[in-house]
Parts: C-alpha cells; structure tokens; sequence
C-alpha cells in the first residue's frame, strides 16, 4: 500500500466538445497523505472541478493514473466504481444536495443502503452522526424544514455515514452566510483532527487558512504554496 | 437492499401524491373498462344466445326465403301443406314436425256476467298440431293440449293474465278471439302452458301467445289458403321441425331440403319461383350470434385496450417528467455511492407499483362498474317490454380477464417504467450532479 491516500501521476483529461478536443487537465501529479487538508483554488476553468471529479471516483482519466486509497480507479467498472465512490469518499456539495423528500435521519443513512446492512444498523448510525453534527431533534425534518447550515450539516452526517477515508468538499460554504461557514469550516478542521483526509474545493481565499496544503489550480496545472 | 430501494420508492411517490394519484387514475380507467367491457359483453353474449335459444340443440325452422351459405327466411308466404308435413314427419332422421300457421288477432274478449272485457289489440295466435310442444320444450301447468277440430286453445301464462293479474283466465274458461278479418270465434281455454325457464319462441316473437288447432281457427282464414279456385288447400308459412338426434342435425336437414325441392313436394309447386327453401337450425343460430357477439367483443375490447395503453403512455409521461425533474437527487445519489441498478430499480419499482395499484383498484371498480352496467342493462330491457321482457341478464364475471388485466397493469407499469428509468440510470453523474 502506497503512503499516499490520493495517489496522482500523469494525469491527463481531455473532453471532447464537438470537434475541438478540451484539455481539462494536464500532465497533474499530486500525492495526498492520510490526514492532510488541502485546499485546492483556482479561477472557473481552471480545472479543479474537473480534479475534484476524478478523485471523486465521478469521472475517469483519459490517461495517466489515480489510485484512490489503494484501487486504480482507471480499470474498474462503473459497479466497482460507485461501490468505491460509496465506502472511500464522503461528498460534501455547494448546495448541500439532500434529498427534499426524506428526513434527516433518512439523508443521513442514504449511503449506507447502497452499501447494504440492516435497517437497524443503519438507523443506529445515522443517529450516531446526527447527534456529532449537533441536530438530534431535528432526525424527522425534512431538508426545505431546515436552515442552510444545518442542511450543510446533515450533508456532512450524510457524508460521514459510511466512514470514508476521503471527504471532498466542494464550494462548502459558498451558499452560506460568514457565520455559519466558519462553523462549517470549524466541523471539518475536527474532522480532520480525527483522521480524516480533506480536500476542499473554493474560490475563497480566507479559507486557506484551515487548509494545511494550498494547491493552486491554473489552466489544467497544479502548483502548491509553501 | 431491494427492499430499501422499494420502499425509497413508495417514498417518493407519497412526497408527489397528486402526481401519482393522477398517474394512477390513466391505469385504473384502462384497467376498469377491460374488466367492464368483458364482464358485461360476457354477460349479455350469453343473455343473448340464450334468448335465441328457441329450439332444442336438434330443432330447426323450416320456412322460405334466400338460401346459400347465410341463409335468409322471409316469412311472408304460405306454401307447407299438411301432405308436406306427413312427408317430412316420414323422413328417417326426422323426429317431429309441426306446422305453424299465423292468425292474426284484433281482440280478445271475456263475458262475465254482465261485464266484457276486452284485451288490447295486436296479439297473435298460432295454429298447429300438439307436437309443437315437444319441439320447443313446452310444457302445460295444467289442463290438457287442444283437440284438432275442436274449439280449443292452449294458453301462455301471459294470456292468463291478459285481463289483469287478480281476474287470471282458468282451465275451462270461454273466451271470444276477434280475428284481423273480424270474424269472433268461441274458444274454450283446454291448457295454460308452463313458463318455461328460459326464453322460447312463444315470447321473444310474441308476448302473450296463444296455440290453436288449424281447424276452426286457422283453416277459415282467408290468408291460409293457396291453389287455384278448383282446389284450394290449407298451407302454413313455416314448419318446426327436430333431428332425431344431434349428430343428425345435418342430415335431417338435407333430407328435408331434398324433398321440397324436388316434384314431389306441394310446397315447391306453391312457392314464389324467386325463393328458396330455407332449413335454419338452431346450431346455426347460435354459430351466427356468437360470430356477430365476438365481433362486438373484440371491438369494444380494442377500445378498451386502447385506453390501457393510453394509461401506459400516462406512466411513462410522468416518469420521464419526474426523471427530468430528479436530474440532480440521481446525481447526488450516485455519488454517495447508488450504482446504475439502484436507479434503475428505484424508478421502475414507481412504475411498477403504479400499474401493480392501477391494476387492482381497476379490477375491483371494473367488477363494482361491470355490476352497475348490467344492472342498468336489465332495468332497461324491463322497459322495452314485450319480446325480451322475460329474461334478466345475469352478471358473468370472467375471471380469467381480472388476471390478464391486473398482469397488464403490472406489465405495463414495467414497461412504461423501462424507458425512463434506463435514461435515469444511464446518467453522467458529473452532468447530473450540475443539473439545475
């Protein structure tokens, strides 16, 4: 096993837009390690979404290879794909991406059905992480119920629910007042201290703060701050 | 896990109850009219072939008319003579024979007393010989069958009661018959005929009847008579006859059709050289009805298939509209971890269960409908009165229709599922997840 969590060579992604090929990513080699956070910023285009994609076990690379937690992810299929997508990774979205007609508890144990398990199991667990997030009372709420932060913390149970090593974090508090971001930020520093390795994807430069590494993105190249 | 999914499923269509009820209403309605359509076609087919169940399975109807492959009767002439029935009642494979001579009737009237009264006008009365009874499974509740010759008639239980229901006529009444050429003959009532069970010739021609021997009654009247002035001669339009026994039905038939046309018969000598003699059986009455029932069948039956399909193309609209809608959930889901199968699965078991629902709701309305139609059938027919007035359509559900209508429900919720939820599970969830 690689000492890298997210183990990146020679990355390369290319669409294909009509006729003319688009060079999402090139030539990126990135190696993460477990427990780091890193915050990943560039411009619109600039390809971090695209990054972010492919760690995330959503897209595949056109060439070069990534290795998530220890599976290439360029020879697997679909199945195996969702099933990695489902056990490594723990998404966490802009628009908190819940599902409207389920509860909370529900939401948060979503996950766990892809995976299977017994019922008991699972509702056992979800109430396990609706209470680190802080809302045991609001397990029957559905989503259009609740605040945006605390729709981002369910996000984050829901993400947790199947023990991820990975926790991808895209634009986390970009639908959120300051407030409320800094203690979104502040659930995922504690993550973090926990084990967990994050990546998180923005635009806002005062979260690099939380971050431990800065990868900076421009025109399908990766750079890193020191 | 399936049943996680299942139960996802049943989920989400609660959160969009209108939806899912208007959806399901296109299913029930299709799979309603299938059962309605069925159950009450079914139940008037049979009504209906036994209405014209005139005969015994080995009777027939002699008469003339068109021949050929659908034959035609025309009761208009009289051309069967009495040496014409002894001829065919002499045939090997013909049982019985029985003439039927048709006498008109203005009145009919009862003296009681002082008091007269008189029935509406219209009724017709038939002449014949006691062998008719055989022939169309008559029986008598009481009294006995006319005397040829004699001033007797034998009556149905509707004539009975022609005077009204508390003044019933009885064995041994005298009554006056007022025929159209206004001529009063005396009859004395001999028999009162059993109502038979199910509908005869006696009541879907006419309602009430009356059977009379040809002499007084029908030998007098100007319209039984053929030949020239010399020799004029009583003859009937039509002759009843049975087959000895059912697998005889046919060779009975051409024998009997083998002597009318040839010299020897009276009635080929009578006949309009225009016509032809007609043998209708009561095998090829019922062939016909149930060729002409299945077509109305099959044709109401199309209709109502058409409205399930209407109701699938209803599943599948909503689906693909509800696919649309969920773009981003799909993508969402997929990314914490539901492979192509969990979408496919999630959305085909809405589908599915939609039919499943529309299926049985469908076919416990169909059934309720169904009861409503014939019943509304049968208070209908009490209204048209006379030649169908004495049967009731009796409610024949065909099981085997509430289950191809439920399959069809599930089926079709499979079917009109497949499609969006393959073009749900077939989802880019990079794409899907940027739906808005």
């Amino acid at each position: 096993m690689s000492e890298y969590v997210i183990d990146i060579n020679s990355l390369t992604k290319i669409y294909q837009t009509g006729k003319t090929d688009f060079k999402a990513l090139n030539n990126v080699t990135l190696k993460i390690r477990k427990g780091d956070f890193v915050a990943i910023m560039g411009p619109s285009g600039s390809g971090k979404s695209t990054l972010m994609n492919i760690i995330g076990c959503l897209d595949r690379p056109t060439s070069g290879t990534v290795i998530i937690d220890g599976e290439n992810i360029s020879i697997v299929s679909d199945n195996e794909l969702a099933e990695i997508r489902g056990r490594k990774i723990g998404f966490i979205f802009q628009k908190f991406n819940l599902i409207p007609t389920m509860t909370a508890l529900k939401n948060i144990a979503l996950p766990m059905v892809f995976l299977g398990g017994t019922k008991a199991d699972r509702d056992q667990r979800a109430a396990e992480l609706l209470g680190k997030v802080g809302l045991t009372n609001w397990a029957t709420h559905r989503p259009s119920e609740l605040s945006g932060g605390q729709q981002q913390r369910i996000a984050i149970a829901r993400a947790l629910s199947n023990n991820p090593s990975i926790i991808l974090a895209d634009e986390p508090t970009g639908n959120l007042d300051t407030k409320t971001g800094e203690q979104i930020m502040e659930l995922l520093v504690a993550l973090n201290k926990e084990g967990k390795t994050i990546l998180l994807v923005t635009h806002a430069i005062a979260l690099k703060r939380f971050a431990n590494r800065v990868i900076n993105m421009l025109d399908g190249e990766v750079s890193e701050e020191s | 896990m399936i049943k996680d999914i299942f139960v996802m499923g049943l989920e989400a269509m609660k959160s969009y109850k209108i939806r899912t009820f208007l959806t399901l209403i296109g299913v029930i309605i299709g799979v309603a009219s299938v059962i309605m359509v069925t159950t009450a076609g079914g139940s008037v087919s049979s009504f209906i072939a036994e209405q014209w169940n005139v005969f015994n399975p080995t009777g027939m109807v002699i008469g003339t008319g068109t021949g050929g492959a659908t034959p035609q009767l025309s009761i208009r002439s009289v051309v069967f003579t009495t040496n014409d029935v002894e001829k065919i009642q002499n045939l090997p494979y013909v049982k019985t024979v029985a003439p039927l001579g048709v006498v008109p009737l203005n009145k009919i009237l009862k003296r009681d007393g002082f008091l007269k009264w008189e029935s509406r006008p219209g009724d017709i009365m038939y002449a014949s010989t006691p062998a008719l009874l055989e022939i169309l499974n008559l029986n008598l509740e009481e009294g006995t069958m006319f005397e040829e010759g004699k001033n007797e008639v034998v009556i149905s239980k509707n004539v009975a009661e022609v005077f009204g229901k508390d003044k019933p006529l009885h064995v041994g009444d005298m009554i006056y018959l007022r025929r159209v050429d206004s001529k009063t003959l005396e009859a004395k009532v001999v028999g009162i005929l059993k109502e038979s069970s199910t509908a005869n010739m006696f009541n879907a021609l006419s309602t009430p009847g009356i059977i009379c021997p040809t002499k007084p009654y029908y030998s007098s009247y100007f319209g039984s008579n053929v030949g020239t002035i010399l020799k004029r001669v009583v003859a009937y339009t039509v002759l009843l006859a049975e087959a000895t026994d059912t697998k005889n039905v046919q060779n009975a038939q051409d024998q009997i059709l083998k002597y009318l046309d040839s010299g020897g018969s009276d009635a080929n000598q009578y006949k309009d050289q225009n016509s032809d003699f007609v043998v209708i059986t009561q095998q090829y009455i019922l062939v016909r009805i149930e060729q002409v029932l299945s077509v109305i069948r099959t044709y109401i039956t199309a209709i109502a298939l058409i409205s399930l399909l209407i109701g699938a193309i209803g599943i599948a609209n909503i689906m693909f509209a509800t696919v649309t809608e969920r773009t981003r959930e799909i993508g969402t889901m997929m990314a914490i971890g539901a492979k192509r199968r969990d979408i496919l699965q999630l959305f085909l078991y809405q589908s599915t269960i939609i039919g499943l629902l529309g299926g049985l709701i469908g076919c416990i309305l169909g059934a309720s409908g169904s009861w409503f139609v014939v019943d509304l059938l049968n208070k209908n027919i009490q209204n048209l009165g006379g030649a169908f007035s004495t049967g009731t359509i009796q409610l024949a559900y065909a099981p085997e229709w509430f289950l191809i209508a439920s399959i069809v429900g599930i089926l079709i919720g499979i079917a009109a599922g497949v499609l969006p939820a393959r073009k749900a599970a077939k989802m880019d969830p990079v794409v899907a997840l940027r739906y808005e």
